[in-house]
């Protein structure tokens, strides 16, 4: 692995595997903050009295 | 026997229900993202520990990231296909969730499909981007996840966004056969199958063994996005029900 470093395709390399990390980085993240976003949005609502139907069921 | 446990459904089928589907989504997500990871770390390893090949050199290390976004891309679409089919035939509730979930994930992979592919090009064929059936029909694709995301967006109503979506993702499937085949039907820069083809892969052991840990981790690393991002589009759901039951509410008077 070692002998990577230095060579003329280095940067090639590191490209290729940087952009992966980064896009499947954000996207994760992304979601991550959707679903946290989106449950601090549906903790409102029922704290303002709206109940969904699964729970208003029992 | 009660009447009760008669009608509730079993297995795979009690997922349907989007409040099973959720509670699933949550013993299930911890498991599959650890095992991701530690997949992932395992692919890696090996990806950096091949020798060089007789051609492509250093380079060939790209192939692992390369190949398994380039197969990550087309499963998502067969995800999307499935919900479409399940949006129009069986008309399941999770169908167009599914769908939509899977599209920015799946147009994410073949973006990188694409930049990996570019970046693997510029040194090995000498230039960044060809239009070349494969290149250009892969191109096709990350702008059918785009228009389709657009689609999603600009129709309100969930029912009518599901049914017209699902009727283009079943058209832009006409795309995925012409991906796949464009190598042996049309002459292309890009080189034929060499892992998925008939006779067996091509590759050697040592390149073969990493590339199919990295395309495993790659699958598992999908299903976890996946799965989180139809959590999130079950709660958008969930939220906008009630954000018209409140505004119903307001309109007749009434409090709650």
């Amino acid at each position: 692995m070692t002998a990577l470093f230095g060579t003329k395709y280095f940067g090639f390399i590191l490209s290729a595997y940087g952009i992966t990390a980064a896009v499947l980085i954000v996207l994760t993240v992304w979601i991550f903050t959707t679903h946290t976003r989106r449950k601090q949005q549906l903790a409102k609502l029922e704290e303002a009295g709206l109940k969904r139907a699964s729970r208003s069921n029992g | 026997m009660t009447t009760d446990a008669v009608k509730q459904p079993r297995g795979l089928m009690a997922l349907a229900n989007p409040t099973r589907f959720l509670a699933f989504v949550q013993i299930v997500l911890p498991y599959l993202s650890l095992t991701a990871l530690a997949l992932l770390a395992v692919g890696l390893w090996m990806a950096f520990s091949v020798p060089d090949d007789y051609q492509q050199g250093r380079t060939v290390r790209i192939m692992f990231v390369h190949v398994p976004s380039v197969w990550m891309a087309m499963s998502a679409y067969m995800v999307m296909v499935s919900g479409a089919l399940g949006v129009l035939v069986w008309r399941h509730p999770l169908a167009d969730v599914a769908a939509r979930a899977a599209a920015p994930i799946g147009a994410a992979f073949t973006f990188l499909g694409l930049a990996t592919g570019s970046i693997w090009g510029r040194p090995m064929w000498g230039t960044w981007w060809e239009w070349d059936a494969r290149l250009t029909s892969f191109l096709v694709l990350l702008i059918i996840y785009l228009g389709l995301i657009a689609l999603w967006h600009a129709i309100e109503e969930p029912a009518k966004s599901a049914r017209m979506a699902a009727v283009v993702v079943l058209v832009g499937a006409l795309n995925i056969p012409i991906i796949r085949f464009s190598v042996e039907w049309f002459t292309t820069l890009h080189q034929g199958p060499s892992v998925v083809r008939s006779g067996g892969p091509a590759l050697a052991p040592e390149f073969l063994y990493p590339l199919l840990v990295m395309g495993l981790a790659f699958l598992l690393v999908f299903l976890t996005l996946h799965l989180m991002a139809m959590r999130n589009e079950i709660l958008r759901r969930q939220i906008r029900t009630l954000q018209r039951k409140a505004a119903r509410d307001h309109r007749t008077g009434n409090s709650k």
